[in-house]
């Protein structure tokens, strides 16, 4: 019997979504009918905060109390250590997330267990796990394997995994670590973000103007569009720099990884390096640039060369 | 922010020739200083330049495909005679016309052909040459897309191979007028639209298109500013939604039919009727009530809006409204006021960015803590220098980069973030015309290199001006 531990992940009271992308991947991973999945939920709040991880393909939930109300990296690291030694799972799955980061490598060096980070597909070779993640800027696929380690701690992608749908009624065990002790303290809670913009790190569709908009006036043009289609608007830097987007909006490596996007409909963007950091990943991305040699189209799934007021006035009258 | 280094007088001066301040370069070896003076170097100097540029198989691969390597040293890496290496020279959106040239004769690799095809600088005659021989339908296509590509190349396409490239052809900005008639004779609907779309459509075929029934002949016709007066009237009344839309956005619409069309069942139409220049204020009043948030929205923005619609829009339960308010050219300074303590950010931001806020509002919006609102403050030119001496030395890097951006901020202002500890803002301060050649010295030794290599593409260019310019230069600096 195999025993697969997944960290659910939560904000501010909320159970964030990528915990139930994380399941779907658990099950993957079982491979006999006796194979467990283990959800953990860790803070003040875990016992309240189970209630909302009632979902089908969950053995048990644990719910670890510790005495921080806040996502606290000590503590998480401590509680997951703790629990990797007392439940022996062969693999730990976390969301590939700010907070996973701040202590999944130590979680996994102290331990001596294998790791990888931003996996995006997990199968058996042989009965070897082996977990697939971007290499070389995303360019070629590098599939990892963990020899000679009994347990692999996993950063999971957001969006890779379909999220669990079933609801269920699992186990629930508490796990009382209020003992745990951290150096830290939250002071003050800062959310990211243009003051309760949304979070396009989450979204699916985006359309994204660049430089090729032109001037502020025309980007009301587009986000119409985008409105009309149901797609969040984004920006490269210059349109965030002048002001015509939230901050909030900008993709790239100074702006946000677009995480959970799979449409992306790049408008006038030339494909900078850096832009390209927050968007490339994306399954489809549809650009539209007048220029054929713009680097965009060398990542896009559909290139369209033409002018993007085109394209805006064309579809518009499409959706009149 | 916490500037990193100590801000210090540069203990030497700024080479002031191009030779000597490619003498500088050469001594200190920087690999990028070096790309960036390779244009201004005399003749041994490049020699020298070039041996240490080309030094490596790695480094030449690698400058063969960065953003910023400027034409004379692809031109320079052309001539080494490497096929891959052409390809990318070739590739490269910086590589000169003569190069694009040369390597077009030295080659007869294909894929160099349908680069050259693509290509923004290659020479018309190359154009000219791909256009009468190649038979590549791939290569051709993007020959037809080339803005460079001149009227005799889209003719002789035409004529090559009728109706293949037809639409491509249509919508190039440099089709001579009688081909485009041509086009839209023997096209599909599709080419015909993109024909009356182009804005050198001769008259007679717009007469033509008039007595077409066809939706989207219609739609490319009822933009163009030549419409036969006839046909506004009938159109008005057309069934498709865009139709009537495009024809809500005329300047030439009279005045009934506005009034009209501002009660039409569709969104689309009367979001077009509310950014209209002549609305009368019973139809903004009207407007200003309308369902659809979006309507109202482009009314917000409307810089014919009168006071009292704004007042209303301004508490419209939709941020996006009340920004659109904000965002108005013409919205008054006591709305502004209100507007500053939106609850939204992205409302506030939008009066940051406003040029006729009060230096009283401008200081209050300078305390608040969103990035969003704070980035207009910077970046705002009416901002006092006081507070943006401040905003310099903001946590918020978004917010020092509104400094750097905001077109009023002196070299006063500015000096501190010489010292940013974001690459990115030196890499913007090296190449602006605000700061003295020898403030920005201090960069020369900066760890990051695309720095250093602003600071001295910036000063190769100014070793080109004439003297005088730099002078005068300097002394407004
Ligand atoms: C340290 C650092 C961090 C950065 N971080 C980011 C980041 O997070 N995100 C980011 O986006 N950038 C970032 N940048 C900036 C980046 O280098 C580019 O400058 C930026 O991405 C360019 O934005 P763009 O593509 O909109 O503009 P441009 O590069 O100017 O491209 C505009 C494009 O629009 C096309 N175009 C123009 N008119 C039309 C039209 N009518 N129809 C169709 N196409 C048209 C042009 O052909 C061109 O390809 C960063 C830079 C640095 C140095």
């Amino acid at each position: 019997m195999n025993t697969i531990l997944v960290v659910a992940e939560h904000r501010r009271g909320e159970v964030r979504p990528v915990t139930l992308e994380l399941i779907t991947a658990a099950q993957q991973l079982k491979t006999a009918a006796d194979d467990r999945v283990l959800l953990a939920i860790i803070g003040q709040e875990a016992e309240s905060l189970a209630s909302q991880l009632q979902w089908a393909g969950v053995d048990e939930i644990i719910a670890c109390k510790t005495n921080s109300a806040e996502f606290e990296p000590e503590l998480a690291e401590q509680a997951v250590s703790a629990l990797i030694v007392s439940r022996k799972p062969i693999a730990v799955l976390l969301p590939h997330s700010v907070d996973s980061l701040g202590y999944a490598t130590a979680v996994a060096v102290k331990g001596g267990y294998g790791y990888a980070t931003d996996v995006f597909k997990l199968a058996y070779d042989g009965g070897a796990l082996v977990a697939t993640r971007g290499g070389y800027n995303q360019k070629v696929n590098v599939e990892v394997d963990f020899p000679g380690h009994a347990c692999a701690v996993m950063t999971i992608r957001g969006g890779a995994f379909k999220p669990v749908e079933t609801v269920a009624a699992p186990l629930l065990t508490v796990d009382d670590r209020s003992e745990l002790s951290a150096r830290s303290r939250p002071l003050e809670f800062i959310e990211q973000g243009g003051g309760g913009d949304i979070d396009i790190t989450t979204v699916e569709f985006i359309m994204s103007i660049g430089r090729g908009i032109g001037e502020e006036a025309n980007v009301e043009d587009f986000r119409e569009l985008a409105d009309n289609i149901d797609a969040t608007l984004c920006c490269s830097r210059p349109i965030a720099d002048a002001g015509w987007l939230p901050k909030s909006r900008q993709v790239g490596q100074s702006g946000k990884v677009v995480s959970a996007c799979k449409l992306y409909v790049a408008m006038g963007i030339s494909g900078s390096i850096q832009h390209m950091a927050g968007m490339k990943h994306v399954s489809t991305i549809v650009a539209v640039n007048t220029d054929p040699g713009a680097s965009i189209f060398t990542i896009a799934k559909y290139g369209i060369v033409a002018d993007i007021f085109e394209i805006q006035e064309e579809l518009q009258a499409q959706l009149a | 922010m916490s500037p990193q280094r100590f801000l210090s007088k540069s203990e030497s001066q700024v080479p002031m020739t191009a030779q000597a301040l490619v003498a500088h370069v050469l001594e200190s070896g920087d690999f990028y200083a070096a790309v960036a003076v390779h244009g201004i170097a005399d003749a041994r100097q490049r020699q020298r330049l070039e041996e240490r540029l080309f030094g490596s198989r790695r480094d030449v691969l690698m400058l063969a495909r960065w953003e910023h390597t400027p034409a004379n040293v692809l031109d320079a890496l052309s001539r080494l005679e490497h096929m891959p290496l052409a390809r990318r020279v070739v590739k490269h959106r910086n590589t000169g016309g003569s190069t694009l040239k040369h390597q077009f004769s030295q080659s007869d690799d294909p894929a160099l052909t349908g680069l050259l095809a693509l290509h923004a600088n290659t020479p018309a005659p190359l154009l000219l040459q791909i256009a009468m021989g190649d038979h590549d339908q791939v290569v051709l296509k993007g020959l037809a897309r080339n803005p460079s590509a001149q009227p005799e190349v889209l003719r002789l396409l035409a004529q090559r191979f009728p109706r293949r490239f037809d639409k491509e052809i249509a919508s190039h900005a440099a089709v001579p007028v009688d081909l485009l008639a041509t086009l839209y004779h023997r096209g599909d609907k599709f080419v015909r639209a993109a024909v009356l779309a182009h804005k050198h459509v001769p008259e007679a075929l717009l007469l033509q298109a008039a007595k077409s029934t066809e939706t989207l002949i219609l739609r490319a016709l009822v933009k163009h500013p030549q419409l036969p007066a006839a046909l506004v009237d009938t159109l008005s009344q057309h069934k498709d939604n865009a139709i009537r839309a495009a024809l809500a956005t005329r300047a030439d619409l009279p005045v009934h039919l506005t009034a009209r069309l501002a009660l039409d069942e569709s969104d689309s139409v009367r979001r077009a009727v509310a950014c209209r220049a002549d609305l009368a204020p019973t139809l903004m009043q009207m407007l200003a009530e309308d369902h659809d948030p979006w309507v109202r929205q482009w009314l917000g923005r409307n810089p014919m809006a009168g006071k009292h619609v704004l007042q209303k829009l301004a508490l419209d339960i939709h941020e996006d409204v009340r920004r659109a308010v904000a965002r108005n050219p013409n919205c008054p300074i006591t709305l502004l006021e209100k507007l500053a303590s939106d609850h939204r950010s992205w409302v506030r931001a939008a009066v940051a960015y406003q040029p006729n806020v009060t230096s009283c509002l401008m200081a209050s919006l300078a305390r608040d803590s969103a990035v969003d609102v704070l980035s207009g403050v910077a970046a705002n030119p009416h901002t006092a220098p006081a507070l943006l001496k401040r905003l310099v030395f903001s946590e918020e890097l978004d917010v020092r980069r509104g400094v750097i951006l905001n077109p009023a901020a002196g070299p006063e202002i500015l000096l501190p973030l010489l010292q940013d500890p974001y690459y990115l803002h030196r890499v913007m301060l090296a190449s602006s015309p605000k700061l003295s050649d020898q403030d920005k010295w201090q960069l020369r030794d900066d760890p990051d290199a695309r720095v250093r290599f602003a600071l001295f593409q910036w000063l190769a260019a100014r070793a080109l001006r004439p003297v005088a310019d730099r002078y005068f230069y300097r002394r407004k600096a």
